[in-house]
Protein backbone atom coordinates (compact mmCIF):
# COMPACT_ATOMS: atom_id res chain seq x y z
CA UNK A 1 0.00 0.00 0.00
CA UNK A 2 2.69 2.33 0.90
CA UNK A 3 4.75 1.28 -2.30
CA UNK A 4 1.60 1.95 -4.14
CA UNK A 5 1.69 5.45 -2.61
CA UNK A 6 5.10 5.77 -3.62
CA UNK A 7 4.93 4.61 -7.18
CA UNK A 8 2.33 7.38 -7.48
CA UNK A 9 3.92 9.87 -5.79
CA UNK A 10 6.94 9.47 -8.48
CA UNK A 11 4.49 9.49 -11.26
CA UNK A 12 2.85 12.07 -10.28
CA UNK A 13 6.15 14.12 -9.77
CA UNK A 14 7.57 13.24 -12.92
CA UNK A 15 4.15 14.32 -14.80
CA UNK A 16 4.36 17.53 -13.38
CA UNK A 17 8.12 18.21 -13.20
CA UNK A 18 7.47 17.78 -17.34
CA UNK A 19 4.32 20.38 -16.99
CA UNK A 20 6.15 22.90 -15.42
CA UNK A 21 8.88 23.06 -17.84
CA UNK A 22 6.80 23.49 -20.52
CA UNK A 23 5.15 26.27 -18.71
CA UNK A 24 8.89 27.88 -18.26
CA UNK A 25 9.53 27.44 -22.17
CA UNK A 26 6.09 28.60 -22.99
CA UNK A 27 7.42 31.72 -20.30
CA UNK A 28 10.25 32.24 -22.47
CA UNK A 29 8.24 31.83 -25.58
CA UNK A 30 6.57 34.80 -24.44
CA UNK A 31 9.87 37.07 -24.11
CA UNK A 32 10.43 36.27 -28.04
CA UNK A 33 6.90 37.40 -29.24
CA UNK A 34 6.62 39.98 -31.53
CA UNK A 35 2.90 39.79 -32.73
CA UNK A 36 0.95 40.43 -29.63
CA UNK A 37 -2.05 37.87 -30.48
CA UNK A 38 0.28 35.19 -30.36
CA UNK A 39 1.39 36.39 -27.10
CA UNK A 40 -2.12 36.06 -25.72
CA UNK A 41 -2.25 32.58 -27.51
CA UNK A 42 1.21 31.46 -25.35
CA UNK A 43 -0.43 33.11 -22.24
CA UNK A 44 -3.41 30.72 -22.19
CA UNK A 45 -1.28 27.96 -23.15
CA UNK A 46 0.79 28.37 -20.37
CA UNK A 47 -2.41 28.99 -18.38
CA UNK A 48 -3.85 25.80 -19.32
CA UNK A 49 -0.50 24.16 -18.20
CA UNK A 50 -0.52 25.28 -14.62
CA UNK A 51 -4.30 24.37 -14.40
CA UNK A 52 -3.55 20.44 -15.47
CA UNK A 53 -0.33 21.29 -12.81
CA UNK A 54 -3.18 21.83 -10.11
CA UNK A 55 -5.64 18.98 -11.48
CA UNK A 56 -2.69 17.04 -11.04
CA UNK A 57 -1.41 17.68 -7.46
CA UNK A 58 -5.43 17.28 -6.57
CA UNK A 59 -5.20 13.73 -8.26
CA UNK A 60 -1.95 12.63 -6.60
CA UNK A 61 -2.60 14.51 -2.89
CA UNK A 62 -6.05 13.32 -2.96
CA UNK A 63 -6.73 17.45 -2.31
CA UNK A 64 -10.55 17.68 -4.19
CA UNK A 65 -10.97 21.52 -3.80
CA UNK A 66 -8.13 21.80 -5.94
CA UNK A 67 -9.94 20.84 -9.04
CA UNK A 68 -11.72 23.69 -8.29
CA UNK A 69 -9.02 25.94 -8.68
CA UNK A 70 -8.02 24.37 -11.92
CA UNK A 71 -11.00 24.21 -13.33
CA UNK A 72 -11.18 28.19 -12.39
CA UNK A 73 -7.87 28.78 -14.04
CA UNK A 74 -9.05 27.16 -17.14
CA UNK A 75 -12.50 29.77 -17.23
CA UNK A 76 -10.64 32.98 -15.89
CA UNK A 77 -7.29 33.00 -17.56
CA UNK A 78 -7.47 29.98 -20.75
CA UNK A 79 -10.80 31.31 -21.50
CA UNK A 80 -12.19 34.64 -20.56
CA UNK A 81 -9.05 36.50 -20.05
CA UNK A 82 -7.85 36.04 -23.48
CA UNK A 83 -10.94 36.51 -25.11
CA UNK A 84 -11.25 39.70 -23.26
CA UNK A 85 -8.10 40.90 -24.66
CA UNK A 86 -8.43 39.51 -28.08
CA UNK A 87 -11.44 41.58 -28.27
CA UNK A 88 -9.71 44.76 -26.91
CA UNK A 89 -6.72 44.00 -29.53
CA UNK A 90 -9.53 44.02 -32.62
CA UNK A 91 -11.47 47.27 -30.68
CA UNK A 92 -8.26 49.21 -31.16
CA UNK A 93 -6.82 47.46 -34.17
CA UNK A 94 -3.66 47.26 -33.05
CA UNK A 95 -1.09 45.85 -35.81
CA UNK A 96 2.05 46.75 -34.95
CA UNK A 97 4.74 44.35 -33.62
CA UNK A 98 5.72 44.65 -29.72
CA UNK A 99 9.05 46.56 -29.43
CA UNK A 100 11.09 45.51 -26.82
CA UNK A 101 13.37 48.06 -24.88
CA UNK A 102 16.00 45.36 -24.93
CA UNK A 103 16.30 43.04 -28.45
CA UNK A 104 15.11 39.74 -28.25
CA UNK A 105 18.27 37.63 -28.01
CA UNK A 106 19.43 39.59 -25.34
CA UNK A 107 16.33 39.62 -23.91
CA UNK A 108 16.12 35.36 -23.91
CA UNK A 109 19.50 34.86 -22.27
CA UNK A 110 18.94 37.41 -19.68
CA UNK A 111 15.58 35.53 -19.09
CA UNK A 112 17.60 32.11 -18.69
CA UNK A 113 20.23 33.96 -16.44
CA UNK A 114 16.81 34.52 -14.42
CA UNK A 115 15.93 31.19 -14.65
CA UNK A 116 19.35 30.16 -12.86
CA UNK A 117 18.45 32.61 -10.50
CA UNK A 118 15.19 31.15 -9.71
CA UNK A 119 16.84 27.44 -9.88
CA UNK A 120 19.55 28.21 -7.43
CA UNK A 121 17.21 30.13 -4.96
CA UNK A 122 14.89 27.12 -4.84
CA UNK A 123 17.37 24.85 -4.26
CA UNK A 124 17.74 26.12 -0.17
CA UNK A 125 14.09 24.51 -0.63
CA UNK A 126 14.07 21.32 -1.69
CA UNK A 127 14.42 18.27 0.02
CA UNK A 128 15.58 15.24 -1.26
CA UNK A 129 14.80 12.66 1.22
CA UNK A 130 11.37 13.69 1.03
CA UNK A 131 9.14 11.99 -1.89
CA UNK A 132 7.20 15.05 -3.36
CA UNK A 133 5.36 16.29 -6.04
CA UNK A 134 7.15 18.56 -8.64
CA UNK A 135 10.62 19.36 -7.30
CA UNK A 136 11.08 21.64 -10.08
CA UNK A 137 7.66 23.25 -9.74
CA UNK A 138 9.28 26.27 -7.26
CA UNK A 139 12.39 26.74 -8.90
CA UNK A 140 9.96 27.39 -12.20
CA UNK A 141 7.50 29.36 -10.46
CA UNK A 142 10.20 31.54 -8.87
CA UNK A 143 11.52 31.64 -12.30
CA UNK A 144 8.11 32.88 -13.54
CA UNK A 145 8.34 35.57 -11.17
CA UNK A 146 11.50 37.12 -12.22
CA UNK A 147 10.64 37.10 -16.05
CA UNK A 148 7.58 38.19 -15.51
CA UNK A 149 9.18 41.52 -13.80
CA UNK A 150 11.97 41.47 -16.27
CA UNK A 151 8.93 41.63 -19.60
CA UNK A 152 6.93 44.14 -17.40
CA UNK A 153 10.02 46.35 -17.73
CA UNK A 154 11.28 45.14 -21.47
CA UNK A 155 8.11 46.48 -23.21
CA UNK A 156 6.57 49.85 -23.54
CA UNK A 157 3.03 49.14 -24.55
CA UNK A 158 0.40 48.84 -21.74
CA UNK A 159 -1.26 45.76 -22.85
CA UNK A 160 1.79 44.02 -23.02
CA UNK A 161 2.30 45.21 -19.55
CA UNK A 162 -0.57 43.40 -18.45
CA UNK A 163 0.02 40.16 -20.09
CA UNK A 164 3.43 40.14 -18.42
CA UNK A 165 1.63 40.80 -15.04
CA UNK A 166 -0.52 37.96 -15.93
CA UNK A 167 2.25 35.65 -16.16
CA UNK A 168 4.21 36.62 -13.10
CA UNK A 169 1.01 36.27 -11.21
CA UNK A 170 0.59 32.91 -13.22
CA UNK A 171 4.21 32.24 -11.07
CA UNK A 172 2.50 33.03 -7.76
CA UNK A 173 -0.13 30.92 -8.58
CA UNK A 174 2.57 27.76 -9.31
CA UNK A 175 4.17 28.26 -6.46
CA UNK A 176 1.21 28.52 -3.55
CA UNK A 177 0.19 25.44 -5.32
CA UNK A 178 3.92 23.44 -5.03
CA UNK A 179 4.31 24.44 -1.88
CA UNK A 180 0.86 23.87 0.12
CA UNK A 181 -0.51 21.44 -2.32
CA UNK A 182 -3.73 23.62 -2.19
CA UNK A 183 -4.91 26.64 -0.29
CA UNK A 184 -8.01 26.59 0.99
CA UNK A 185 -10.31 27.32 -1.53
CA UNK A 186 -11.77 30.93 -0.51
CA UNK A 187 -8.23 32.39 -0.97
CA UNK A 188 -8.47 30.99 -4.38
CA UNK A 189 -11.70 32.47 -5.40
CA UNK A 190 -10.25 35.96 -3.86
CA UNK A 191 -7.38 35.46 -6.27
CA UNK A 192 -9.22 34.29 -9.23
CA UNK A 193 -11.63 37.47 -8.64
CA UNK A 194 -8.80 39.72 -8.35
CA UNK A 195 -7.00 38.61 -11.67
CA UNK A 196 -10.25 38.90 -13.18
CA UNK A 197 -11.48 42.52 -11.60
CA UNK A 198 -7.33 43.36 -12.45
CA UNK A 199 -7.58 41.86 -16.09
CA UNK A 200 -10.92 43.90 -16.83
CA UNK A 201 -9.50 47.50 -15.11
CA UNK A 202 -6.84 47.21 -16.91
CA UNK A 203 -7.87 46.44 -20.14
CA UNK A 204 -10.39 49.95 -19.89
CA UNK A 205 -7.34 51.69 -18.28
CA UNK A 206 -5.34 50.43 -21.38
CA UNK A 207 -7.81 51.83 -23.55
CA UNK A 208 -8.25 54.72 -21.80
CA UNK A 209 -4.83 55.26 -22.35
CA UNK A 210 -5.14 54.54 -26.03
CA UNK A 211 -8.03 57.47 -26.09
CA UNK A 212 -6.34 60.07 -24.27
CA UNK A 213 -2.75 59.94 -25.99
CA UNK A 214 -3.56 58.04 -29.57
CA UNK A 215 -0.49 54.85 -28.37
CA UNK A 216 -0.35 52.55 -25.53
CA UNK A 217 3.14 53.76 -25.46
CA UNK A 218 3.55 54.14 -21.38
CA UNK A 219 6.26 55.93 -21.78
CA UNK A 220 4.08 59.69 -23.02
CA UNK A 221 2.69 59.05 -19.80
CA UNK A 222 5.27 61.80 -18.49
CA UNK A 223 3.51 64.67 -19.53
CA UNK A 224 0.70 65.74 -17.20
CA UNK A 225 -2.31 66.98 -19.61
CA UNK A 226 -5.43 69.69 -18.39
CA UNK B 1 40.30 -5.89 -34.40
CA UNK B 2 39.06 -7.50 -37.49
CA UNK B 3 35.34 -6.99 -36.13
CA UNK B 4 36.07 -3.15 -35.94
CA UNK B 5 37.46 -2.85 -39.47
CA UNK B 6 34.32 -4.59 -41.15
CA UNK B 7 32.52 -2.31 -38.30
CA UNK B 8 33.77 0.72 -39.91
CA UNK B 9 33.85 -0.14 -43.19
CA UNK B 10 30.17 -1.15 -42.96
CA UNK B 11 28.85 2.16 -41.40
CA UNK B 12 31.35 4.06 -44.25
CA UNK B 13 29.33 2.89 -46.79
CA UNK B 14 25.97 2.79 -44.43
CA UNK B 15 26.42 6.31 -44.31
CA UNK B 16 27.43 7.52 -48.01
CA UNK B 17 24.34 5.00 -49.30
CA UNK B 18 22.12 6.56 -47.04
CA UNK B 19 22.76 10.24 -46.74
CA UNK B 20 21.14 11.02 -50.51
CA UNK B 21 18.28 8.83 -49.36
CA UNK B 22 17.42 10.86 -46.74
CA UNK B 23 17.84 14.17 -48.51
CA UNK B 24 15.70 12.65 -51.37
CA UNK B 25 13.21 11.59 -48.96
CA UNK B 26 12.95 14.98 -47.04
CA UNK B 27 12.12 16.82 -50.58
CA UNK B 28 9.56 14.34 -51.76
CA UNK B 29 7.66 14.89 -48.51
CA UNK B 30 7.73 18.35 -48.77
CA UNK B 31 6.40 18.52 -52.00
CA UNK B 32 3.99 16.23 -51.65
CA UNK B 33 2.90 17.71 -48.14
CA UNK B 34 2.84 20.90 -50.67
CA UNK B 35 1.01 19.27 -53.38
CA UNK B 36 3.40 18.80 -55.79
CA UNK B 37 4.35 15.79 -56.72
CA UNK B 38 7.83 16.29 -56.51
CA UNK B 39 11.37 14.57 -58.47
CA UNK B 40 11.07 11.08 -56.30
CA UNK B 41 13.04 9.86 -53.33
CA UNK B 42 16.18 8.49 -55.88
CA UNK B 43 16.73 12.49 -57.62
CA UNK B 44 19.59 12.68 -55.14
CA UNK B 45 21.72 9.58 -56.67
CA UNK B 46 20.89 10.75 -59.83
CA UNK B 47 21.92 14.17 -59.10
CA UNK B 48 25.49 13.15 -58.03
CA UNK B 49 26.15 10.63 -60.85
CA UNK B 50 25.46 13.19 -63.26
CA UNK B 51 27.47 15.72 -61.66
CA UNK B 52 30.12 12.73 -61.26
CA UNK B 53 30.02 12.57 -65.23
CA UNK B 54 30.74 16.08 -66.06
CA UNK B 55 33.32 17.97 -66.48
CA UNK B 56 34.57 20.95 -63.96
CA UNK B 57 35.62 24.80 -64.33
CA UNK B 58 37.88 26.17 -61.57
CA UNK B 59 38.59 29.77 -61.59
CA UNK B 60 42.07 31.63 -62.61
CA UNK B 61 41.67 33.39 -59.10
CA UNK B 62 41.67 29.83 -57.14
CA UNK B 63 44.18 28.68 -54.78
CA UNK B 64 45.06 25.34 -54.07
CA UNK B 65 42.21 25.70 -50.93
CA UNK B 66 39.55 25.56 -53.67
CA UNK B 67 40.43 22.14 -54.80
CA UNK B 68 41.48 20.69 -51.21
CA UNK B 69 38.40 21.76 -49.86
CA UNK B 70 35.62 19.17 -51.18
CA UNK B 71 38.04 16.24 -50.43
CA UNK B 72 38.59 17.55 -46.46
CA UNK B 73 34.86 18.30 -46.63
CA UNK B 74 33.88 15.19 -47.87
CA UNK B 75 35.70 12.95 -45.52
CA UNK B 76 36.12 14.81 -42.15
CA UNK B 77 32.38 14.98 -42.48
CA UNK B 78 32.63 10.75 -43.18
CA UNK B 79 35.34 10.63 -40.25
CA UNK B 80 32.77 12.02 -38.27
CA UNK B 81 30.20 9.78 -38.92
CA UNK B 82 32.07 7.14 -38.01
CA UNK B 83 32.51 8.27 -34.60
CA UNK B 84 28.86 8.47 -34.20
CA UNK B 85 26.68 5.32 -32.59
CA UNK B 86 24.93 4.53 -35.98
CA UNK B 87 23.92 1.18 -35.95
CA UNK B 88 24.46 -0.12 -32.15
CA UNK B 89 25.77 2.46 -29.38
CA UNK B 90 28.96 0.41 -30.09
CA UNK B 91 30.57 3.35 -32.39
CA UNK B 92 33.00 2.15 -35.09
CA UNK B 93 35.90 4.74 -34.18
CA UNK B 94 34.78 5.42 -30.93
CA UNK B 95 37.79 5.09 -29.47
CA UNK B 96 39.46 7.90 -31.35
CA UNK B 97 37.31 10.36 -30.06
CA UNK B 98 34.01 11.76 -28.31
CA UNK B 99 31.73 14.27 -29.01
CA UNK B 100 34.18 17.21 -29.12
CA UNK B 101 36.31 15.21 -31.84
CA UNK B 102 32.43 15.23 -33.91
CA UNK B 103 31.85 18.62 -33.60
CA UNK B 104 35.16 19.66 -34.29
CA UNK B 105 35.13 17.25 -37.72
CA UNK B 106 32.22 18.91 -38.77
CA UNK B 107 34.11 21.98 -37.52
CA UNK B 108 37.01 21.44 -39.87
CA UNK B 109 35.01 20.99 -43.01
CA UNK B 110 33.02 24.33 -42.49
CA UNK B 111 36.00 26.00 -41.57
CA UNK B 112 37.60 25.38 -45.14
CA UNK B 113 34.34 25.45 -46.98
CA UNK B 114 34.14 29.12 -45.53
CA UNK B 115 37.76 29.98 -46.67
CA UNK B 116 37.09 28.28 -50.38
CA UNK B 117 34.03 30.94 -50.54
CA UNK B 118 36.68 33.38 -49.61
CA UNK B 119 39.19 32.29 -52.08
CA UNK B 120 37.57 32.77 -55.50
CA UNK B 121 37.47 36.48 -54.54
CA UNK B 122 33.64 36.64 -55.58
CA UNK B 123 31.58 38.60 -53.68
CA UNK B 124 29.05 36.02 -53.21
CA UNK B 125 31.19 33.69 -51.71
CA UNK B 126 32.56 36.36 -48.49
CA UNK B 127 28.94 37.35 -48.21
CA UNK B 128 27.88 33.28 -47.68
CA UNK B 129 31.13 32.77 -45.72
CA UNK B 130 30.43 35.64 -43.06
CA UNK B 131 27.36 34.35 -42.89
CA UNK B 132 27.74 31.05 -42.27
CA UNK B 133 30.30 31.61 -39.47
CA UNK B 134 28.02 34.22 -37.96
CA UNK B 135 25.29 31.36 -37.35
CA UNK B 136 27.86 28.46 -36.87
CA UNK B 137 29.60 30.69 -34.41
CA UNK B 138 26.07 30.97 -32.03
CA UNK B 139 25.12 27.72 -33.03
CA UNK B 140 28.28 25.92 -31.15
CA UNK B 141 27.87 26.49 -27.77
CA UNK B 142 24.07 25.49 -27.96
CA UNK B 143 24.87 22.76 -29.40
CA UNK B 144 28.22 22.09 -26.86
CA UNK B 145 25.64 22.46 -24.07
CA UNK B 146 23.29 20.46 -24.97
CA UNK B 147 25.36 17.81 -25.56
CA UNK B 148 27.26 18.16 -22.37
CA UNK B 149 23.62 17.75 -20.34
CA UNK B 150 23.39 14.31 -21.99
CA UNK B 151 27.39 13.50 -21.02
CA UNK B 152 27.01 14.29 -17.80
CA UNK B 153 24.23 11.66 -16.94
CA UNK B 154 26.34 9.49 -19.21
CA UNK B 155 29.57 10.02 -17.10
CA UNK B 156 31.64 10.56 -20.40
CA UNK B 157 31.85 12.53 -23.54
CA UNK B 158 32.10 9.19 -25.66
CA UNK B 159 29.88 8.71 -27.88
CA UNK B 160 29.32 4.93 -27.33
CA UNK B 161 28.62 5.60 -23.42
CA UNK B 162 26.37 8.29 -24.12
CA UNK B 163 24.31 6.30 -26.41
CA UNK B 164 24.96 3.21 -23.74
CA UNK B 165 23.44 4.59 -20.98
CA UNK B 166 20.67 5.72 -22.93
CA UNK B 167 19.30 2.22 -23.87
CA UNK B 168 16.70 0.98 -22.08
CA UNK B 169 15.16 4.29 -21.18
CA UNK B 170 13.25 4.89 -24.00
CA UNK B 171 11.38 7.21 -22.30
CA UNK B 172 13.63 9.34 -20.83
CA UNK B 173 13.23 12.37 -23.31
CA UNK B 174 10.12 13.28 -21.38
CA UNK B 175 12.47 14.06 -18.31
CA UNK B 176 12.65 18.39 -18.47
CA UNK B 177 16.77 18.86 -18.44
CA UNK B 178 16.20 15.65 -21.77
CA UNK B 179 13.64 17.68 -23.43
CA UNK B 180 15.33 20.91 -23.13
CA UNK B 181 18.64 19.80 -24.36
CA UNK B 182 16.38 17.92 -27.20
CA UNK B 183 14.65 20.83 -28.51
CA UNK B 184 18.07 22.74 -28.01
CA UNK B 185 20.00 20.45 -30.25
CA UNK B 186 16.87 20.18 -32.80
CA UNK B 187 17.04 23.99 -33.44
CA UNK B 188 20.92 24.09 -33.82
CA UNK B 189 20.46 20.83 -36.49
CA UNK B 190 18.03 22.85 -38.51
CA UNK B 191 20.39 25.98 -38.34
CA UNK B 192 23.40 23.43 -39.17
CA UNK B 193 21.82 22.07 -42.24
CA UNK B 194 20.60 25.19 -43.81
CA UNK B 195 17.04 24.09 -43.23
CA UNK B 196 13.81 26.72 -43.76
CA UNK B 197 13.51 28.97 -40.73
CA UNK B 198 17.37 29.68 -41.20
CA UNK B 199 18.17 29.15 -44.80
CA UNK B 200 16.38 27.46 -47.86
CA UNK B 201 17.95 24.32 -49.02
CA UNK B 202 16.39 24.96 -52.36
CA UNK B 203 16.98 28.21 -53.98
CA UNK B 204 19.93 30.24 -54.96
CA UNK B 205 18.56 33.60 -54.42
CA UNK B 206 20.72 35.72 -53.65
CA UNK B 207 19.54 37.78 -50.75
CA UNK B 208 18.97 34.70 -48.50
CA UNK B 209 21.22 32.14 -49.35
CA UNK B 210 24.17 31.01 -46.77
CA UNK B 211 25.39 27.24 -47.81
CA UNK B 212 24.31 28.19 -51.80
CA UNK B 213 26.59 31.31 -51.74
CA UNK B 214 29.80 29.63 -50.44
CA UNK B 215 29.61 26.94 -53.51
CA UNK B 216 28.70 29.07 -56.07
CA UNK B 217 32.04 28.42 -57.83
CA UNK B 218 31.87 24.65 -57.49
CA UNK B 219 30.74 22.35 -60.52
CA UNK B 220 30.88 18.27 -61.44
CA UNK B 221 32.51 16.32 -59.59
CA UNK B 222 33.38 18.66 -56.44
CA UNK B 223 30.33 20.16 -56.47
CA UNK B 224 29.50 16.52 -56.19
CA UNK B 225 31.33 16.03 -53.47
CA UNK B 226 30.27 18.69 -51.41
CA UNK B 227 26.57 18.09 -51.79
CA UNK B 228 27.16 14.38 -50.76
CA UNK B 229 29.30 15.66 -47.86
CA UNK B 230 26.52 17.92 -46.81
CA UNK B 231 23.77 15.67 -47.16
CA UNK B 232 26.02 13.25 -45.26
CA UNK B 233 26.64 16.17 -42.32
CA UNK B 234 22.42 15.80 -42.29
CA UNK B 235 22.69 12.27 -41.40
CA UNK B 236 25.02 12.47 -39.47
CA UNK B 237 23.27 14.94 -36.51
CA UNK B 238 20.06 13.56 -37.12
CA UNK B 239 21.37 10.00 -36.14
CA UNK B 240 23.09 12.07 -33.02
CA UNK B 241 20.14 13.47 -32.03
CA UNK B 242 18.04 10.20 -32.65
CA UNK B 243 20.58 7.57 -30.78
CA UNK B 244 21.27 9.98 -27.74
CA UNK B 245 17.75 11.53 -27.18
CA UNK B 246 15.14 8.21 -28.32
CA UNK B 247 17.05 5.09 -28.20
CA UNK B 248 14.68 2.92 -29.00
CA UNK B 249 15.93 0.00 -30.63
CA UNK B 250 19.54 0.21 -30.08
CA UNK B 251 21.78 -2.49 -28.72
CA UNK B 252 24.72 -2.11 -27.68
CA UNK B 253 27.00 -4.24 -30.00
CA UNK B 254 26.52 -4.62 -33.51
CA UNK B 255 27.20 -8.76 -33.64
CA UNK B 256 24.24 -10.69 -32.93
CA UNK B 257 21.06 -11.55 -34.62
CA UNK B 258 19.71 -7.98 -34.04
CA UNK B 259 21.58 -6.21 -36.44
CA UNK B 260 19.29 -6.26 -39.13
CA UNK B 261 16.64 -5.05 -36.75
CA UNK B 262 18.49 -2.29 -35.41
CA UNK B 263 18.97 -0.48 -39.17
CA UNK B 264 15.06 -0.92 -39.43
CA UNK B 265 14.52 0.99 -36.22
CA UNK B 266 17.12 3.13 -37.23
CA UNK B 267 15.76 3.71 -40.66
CA UNK B 268 12.16 4.22 -39.23
CA UNK B 269 13.14 6.18 -36.70
CA UNK B 270 14.98 8.72 -39.39
CA UNK B 271 11.99 8.23 -41.43
CA UNK B 272 10.27 9.43 -38.09
CA UNK B 273 12.79 12.89 -37.61
CA UNK B 274 12.19 13.84 -41.46
CA UNK B 275 9.12 14.17 -41.39
CA UNK B 276 9.04 16.53 -38.31
CA UNK B 277 11.80 18.02 -40.15
CA UNK B 278 9.25 18.28 -42.94
CA UNK B 279 6.75 19.44 -41.31
CA UNK B 280 8.42 22.55 -39.64
CA UNK B 281 9.65 23.13 -42.87
CA UNK B 282 6.57 23.38 -44.48
CA UNK B 283 4.76 25.49 -41.85
CA UNK B 284 7.31 28.00 -41.22
CA UNK B 285 8.69 30.39 -43.39
CA UNK B 286 12.28 31.46 -43.73
CA UNK B 287 13.55 34.04 -41.10
CA UNK B 288 15.01 37.03 -41.80
CA UNK B 289 18.88 36.76 -41.56
CA UNK B 290 18.64 39.36 -38.70
CA UNK B 291 16.33 37.01 -36.66
CA UNK B 292 18.36 34.05 -36.77
CA UNK B 293 19.90 34.99 -33.83
CA UNK B 294 17.01 35.15 -32.49
CA UNK B 295 16.14 31.16 -32.63
CA UNK B 296 19.49 30.55 -31.87
CA UNK B 297 19.83 32.85 -28.32
CA UNK B 298 16.32 30.50 -27.64
CA UNK B 299 18.54 27.41 -28.02
CA UNK B 300 20.97 28.35 -26.21
CA UNK B 301 18.87 29.18 -23.36
CA UNK B 302 17.11 25.89 -23.61
CA UNK B 303 20.63 24.48 -23.67
CA UNK B 304 21.92 26.15 -20.67
CA UNK B 305 18.67 25.24 -18.96
CA UNK B 306 19.20 22.07 -19.43
CA UNK B 307 22.32 22.30 -17.76
CA UNK B 308 21.29 24.03 -14.85
CA UNK B 309 18.42 21.27 -14.24
CA UNK B 310 20.76 18.42 -14.47
CA UNK B 311 22.71 20.16 -11.66
CA UNK B 312 20.79 21.82 -9.37
CA UNK B 313 18.41 18.64 -9.47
Amino acid sequence: MLMMHFLDLQLGDRIITLMAALVLVLQIAMVTQRWIVVHIRIFAAQSFFLAMIAATIAWFNHAPHLYAAAALTVAVKVILVPILFERLVRRMKIHEEIEPIVNVPMSVVISGGLTLVGYVVAESFYRPDEPGLGHNALAVAISLFLIGFFTMINRRKALTQVLALLSLENGMFLAAISLTYGMPLIVELGVFFDVLVAAMVLGILVYRIRETFESMDVSRLRRLRG
Amino acid sequence: MIERLIESVTQFFLLLALAPLVTGVIRTLKARLQTRRGPGILQPYRHLGKLFGKGMVIPDTASWIFSATPWILFFSTALAGLMIPMVAADAPLGLFGGVLAVIYLLGLGRFFLALSGLDTGSSFGGLGSSREMTISALAEPAMMLAIFTVAIGAGSTGLTEIAGSAIGQNWRFLAPAQMFAFAALALVLIAETGRIPVDNPDTHLELTMIHEAMILEYSGPYLALIEWAASIKQLVLMTLLINCFWPVGLQHTWFGFGALQEIAWLLAKLLFLSCAIVLLETVNAKMRLFRVPELLAVAFTLSSLALVSTFLF
